[in-house]
């Protein structure tokens, strides 16, 4: 007992903790005018995700690592069946039912991506900085992306893209490499504009001269950028207008006036109206006025927001910072290498959910329908959550393993 | 992992933290800017004003048809709205008395609706009542008055089978559709439903202040209001001016014609008789003449060129022909004698012509549309594979039109005989009177079209469809849609010959002549099909020109009679208005001259004791 306690992170637990219990009360503040039902539900599931964590915790190391590829291929046809057979929900994103349950399989295959990645790279030595490697990892994420933006679940998609840049960062790909990977995007959005374009090719010709390349490699990064830039406007023509419509939606979703835009106004005036101390638990007019659609759920931050104040939400921002930069540092403490490129990946996947929703609640971000770690309304989500910090914790508990 | 050090990783975890706590950083400036700088402004906004979107009604996309002409147009009007969160009893009351209807009703509307939202009590209203309400608002809280549109018909259009009716959304179709806001108006039959999600168009929004007592204090930031987007406009593949012929040569009548261009399977006329008039559906609909509507026995609210099914009598023989020629069950050549009657078992049934045809090959009976040759030839055949070529022909499976609510008839087959008679209650009588088109199958006029489409292009058929293209405001853009080019796969084109060439008998002297256009060489068949509500169906179905044909038409009517006697003609003047832009006088015929089916001898059919009586509305 002595000993688990010792092996026990509490640097990883206990923000989890705070975070789970203000999401408790966050919820019940958003919805007791309501229905209580929402609380008690996610109050079953907080206690649900806390044996979760503890029972990851108690798992051999080795097992996480062998089953990685298992959980992988698992994940993509969970994927595949909720193509086949999943249940609509309100907005694009799709569920399987199984009986009363509701999963939500795109939330599982980021954790599996995360380890299946993981281990393929830190498997015999393998160099991120090889063409050939570098290919199988973006097959990896791209598998997934597809499947999930297919759905269509364009934010929860994204993630898999956000997540490959940093493990990647942390697996030592080299600068040049790292240049090849994220400058095609923006290769897409100029291409419809000439001159930023030409501007554009303009100055990845310089980079990639003074780059230290073979001649080769860098005229073949130039002409993909070319290629790129030629073909991404005759793809977007040949798109029917309503899928146009979908894309440039999420892209400027305030635009939207089936209610992103009301949404975010809504939310600076909750947020806002807050104050510094803001106005108290359960005083939120705003949100508990049903002005804020989606309160508990997206926009929760806001109900936190406009009771807690200004300060309230510092020191919630301030127990996500300690996760993030904790976890950060942990994966520079662990020995083995899978370990490391893991926790890079699932803090990523929890940072970019974190920035993201809460950016949207002030208008910097647009309204993806990606929920906010730990505090907002969902089970599935929070069961999520709680697999991937109780696999934190083991690879924690494990840190000296190879 | 090679060629990545300890220190190395280091630095690149330092720089990733510096990523972390810049981007919260940014974060807690959004979060000071909000909380503390402008604190005020929204708290002020949170207490003394509500901000409330309101809805901007887009213009319905219109109808036009192929030379541009506007069909179906919109005029402004205006609806009145409650708020739930501002209205009073009083003004519940008042408008309660003002537009007869029932406060209960209202206020059971306003409970489903969201607290803020205006939920529209009655539209189209009147000019005079607009302005006395407007006047009157400050003693009305929580009313309000909508700018929307409804739609309107120009004088001489009318095709409601075409064109469908609007009306508000249903909790039902909400819930199936849940993009749909309460209190919209959504197409509810013929095009305005198919195409409704392209024809509503994007609702915009503006953005007010509002007091405590719902009144508008103005905008709340201009620059996030959204201008709505016109609904995409239709350009049908018709000439409206063919289709209102097609209207009036069917008056008085209870029927169906299909006109259906082969080259591409755009519907040239789809007439359904009889019809209602198109405006009393539109705007605010009277309850009285609805319940008219619904009660007419009649049924004027059927589409009977695609939803109602029938026998189609006589002009099925060609199916059976194409079965027997495919599966090499006879030649062209084969030959049956007609002696007037044929004998089933102990029954004996007659043919429509008592004198008996003789001996007859494939083309003649076509020709003379011989029930003995076809009786004879459907115990030949089997039910096997007469079903399976009717399916092949497109029967007993929706065409795939660009309207609701298509009927796919019904083609019956062994499973389906074993089902409703069992194993053995059934007999080659059943099949024997399949093969002339009696009996239980069941055919749409569209898929009769279509038939005869797929006969003039000898296999190759395209989907029906009225829409052309359309043109989207919103990327600027006309939007066509791909022809659906479909073949019958496994029947000869040698074999389409044959029955084409038997159909080009009937109207050059066979049971169809009355259906022949002056001047052009075309192909037809007739059939006068038995059913249990009175005198026969009338059918026609034909192609022209022969050689190189433009268009497939099939003309039912219910009850009329013969088919050569009532349909044909009717197909004639179509096409002839179709050729020539006018009517070509006939000749005055003898009338004892006439030689068609049952103006000889009613048909008749095996007598099956068993036979259902076929509803006439399915």
């Amino acid at each position: 007992m002595q000993k688990f306690l010792r092996n026990f992170d509490l640097g990883i637990f206990l923000p989890t903790l705070v975070l789970i219990v203000v999401g408790l009360f966050a919820v019940y503040s958003a919805t007791y005018l309501t229905s209580s039902s929402y609380f008690s539900k996610q109050l079953i599931y907080a206690f649900l995700g806390i044996v979760l964590i503890i029972s990851i915790v108690l798992i051999p190391y080795k097992i996480i690592y062998e089953f990685s590829y298992l959980l992988y291929v698992l994940s993509l046809l969970l994927l595949l069946l909720v193509f086949f057979m999943g249940v609509k929900g309100f907005g694009a994103e799709r569920w399987l039912a199984i009986g009363p349950l509701r999963l939500q399989p795109s939330e599982f295959a980021k954790i599996a991506t995360v380890l299946a990645v993981a281990r393929y790279l830190s498997q015999n030595d393998r160099s991120i900085n090889e063409w050939k490697h570098l290919a199988v990892v973006f097959l990896m994420i791209l598998i997934p992306f597809i499947l999930i933006a297919k759905q269509p679940d364009l934010g929860t998609s994204l993630v898999f893209l956000a997540l490959i840049i940093p493990m990647l960062y942390m697996a030592g790909i080299s600068w040049f490499f790292l240049f090849v990977i994220t400058t095609p995007i923006v290769t897409m959005i100029v291409a419809f504009n000439l001159y930023a374009f030409m501007g554009w090719i303009l100055l990845i010709s310089i980079v990639l001269i003074l780059a230290r390349q073979k001649g080769i490699v860098k005229f073949g990064v130039f002409v993909m950028h070319i290629a790129v830039g030629a073909v991404t406007p005759v793809l977007w023509k040949t798109l029917r207008p309503y899928q146009q419509q979908r894309i440039l939606t999420f892209l400027q979703p305030e635009k939207d006036p089936r209610g992103a835009g009301y949404q975010i106004i809504q939310s600076k005036v909750a947020i806002g109206s807050g104050g510094v101390w803001g106005k108290g638990f359960l005083q939120g007019s705003q949100s508990h006025l049903n002005f804020l659609p989606a309160h508990h759920t997206d926009f929760i931050f806001s109900v936190i927001g406009e009771e807690q104040g200004f300060v309230g939400i510092v020191l919630i921002l301030m127990v996500f910072v300690f996760l993030f930069l904790y976890l950060l540092y942990l994966s520079n403490q662990v020995k083995s290498s899978y370990a490391r490129l893991s926790l890079v990946g699932l803090m990523t996947i929890l940072l970019f959910h974190t920035l993201i929703n809460i950016a949207m609640t002030i208008g910097l971000a647009p309204v993806t329908g990606l929920p906010l770690p730990f505090l907002s309304y969902g089970g599935s989500f929070l069961l999520t959550s709680c697999l991937l910090i109780g696999i934190t914790m083991n690879f924690s508990k494990n840190r000296y393993h190879i | 992992m090679r060629n990545f050090d300890s220190p190395q990783r280091s630095s690149r975890v330092y720089v990733f933290s510096i990523f972390i706590i810049v981007s919260f950083l940014i974060i807690v400036i959004g979060f000071f800017n909000l909380q503390v700088i402008k604190h005020h402004y929204y708290l002020e906004v949170s207490l003394n004003n509500v901000i409330r979107p309101v809805k901007l009604n887009p213009v319905r996309g219109l109808i036009f048809d192929k030379n541009k002409r506007i069909l179906v147009d919109n005029r402004p009007s205006f609806s009145v709205a409650l708020i739930p969160a501002h209205v009073t009893r009083q003004t519940i009351r008042q408008i309660s008395d003002r537009f007869r209807i029932d406060e209960k009703s209202i206020r059971i509307k306003l409970r489903r609706a969201s607290k803020f939202q205006p939920v529209v009590i009655a539209r189209d209203v009147p000019k005079k009542q607009v302005i006395y309400l407007e006047e009157n608002q400050y003693f009305l809280p929580g009313l309000e008055v909508i700018p929307d549109f409804k739609r309107y018909y120009p004088p001489d259009v009318n095709s409601p089978h075409v064109f469908g009716y609007i009306g508000e959304v249903s909790p039902e179709e909400q819930k199936k559709h849940p993009e749909y806001d309460l209190g919209d108006m959504i197409g509810k039959t013929g095009l305005e439903r198919y195409y409704d999600l392209d024809l509503r168009g994007t609702k915009g929004v503006r953005y007010v202040r509002v007091d405590a007592s719902g009144k508008i204090l103005g905008d709340y930031d201009p620059q996030l209001n959204e201008q709505p987007i016109h609904g995409s406009d239709l350009y049908l593949y018709m000439d409206y001016n063919l289709q209102k012929f097609g209207e009036s040569l069917l008056e008085g009548h209870r029927g169906a014609l299909v006109a259906i261009d082969v080259r591409n399977g755009g519907i040239i006329a789809l007439v359904s008789k009889p019809d209602y008039d198109i405006r009393s559906l539109s705007g605010k609909i009277d309850p009285q003449i609805w319940s008219n509507l619904i009660k007419n026995p009649n049924h004027p609210l059927f589409s009977r060129a695609i939803q109602s099914t029938y026998p189609p009598g006589s002009t099925y023989k060609i199916v059976a022909a194409l079965a027997a020629l495919q599966e090499k069950i006879i030649t062209p050549q084969w030959k049956a004698f007609c002696p007037g009657y044929f004998r089933l078992g102990r029954r004996v049934i007659r043919c429509w012509n008592p004198n008996g045809h003789g001996w007859l090959d494939l083309y003649g009976a076509i020709k003379n549309s011989c029930n003995v040759y076809f009786y004879q030839l459907g115990l030949k055949i089997g039910l096997p594979v007469w079903s399976k070529y009717s399916k092949l022909l497109g029967f007993g499976k929706k065409t795939g039109i660009d309207l609701p609510g298509e009927k796919a008839g019904l083609v019956p087959t062994v499973a389906y005989f074993n089902r409703i008679y069992g194993e053995h209650g059934w007999t080659k009588g059943n099949l024997a009177n399949l093969a002339i088109g009696q009996g239980e199958l069941l055919v749409t006029p569209l898929q009769l079209a279509q038939f005869a489409m797929i006969i003039a292009n000898k296999g190759l058929y395209y989907e029906p469809h009225l829409v052309d293209h359309l043109y989207n405001y919103q990327t600027h853009k006309v939007m066509s849609f791909p022809v659906k080019a479909r073949y019958v796969k496994g029947i000869y084109s040698e074999y389409f010959d044959v029955v084409r060439e038997g159909m080009h008998e009937v109207v050059n002297g066979g049971t169809g002549w009355l259906g022949k256009v002056p001047g052009i060489d075309m192909a037809g068949k007739t059939g006068t099909a038995q059913n249990p509500h009175g005198d026969p169906h009338a059918w026609f179905m034909g192609f022209a020109p022969y050689k190189h044909p433009e268009v497939a038409i099939a003309v039912m009517l219910e009850n009329a009679g013969s088919g050569g006697g009532h349909a044909a003609p009717i197909a004639r003047k179509f096409l002839e208005m179709y050729f020539y832009h006018k009517l070509i006088p006939r000749p005055v015929v003898k009338k004892d001259s006439l030689k068609t089916e049952s103006d000889l001898n009613p048909i008749q059919t095996v007598p099956i004791d068993s036979l259902r009586p076929m509803p006439l509305i399915h």
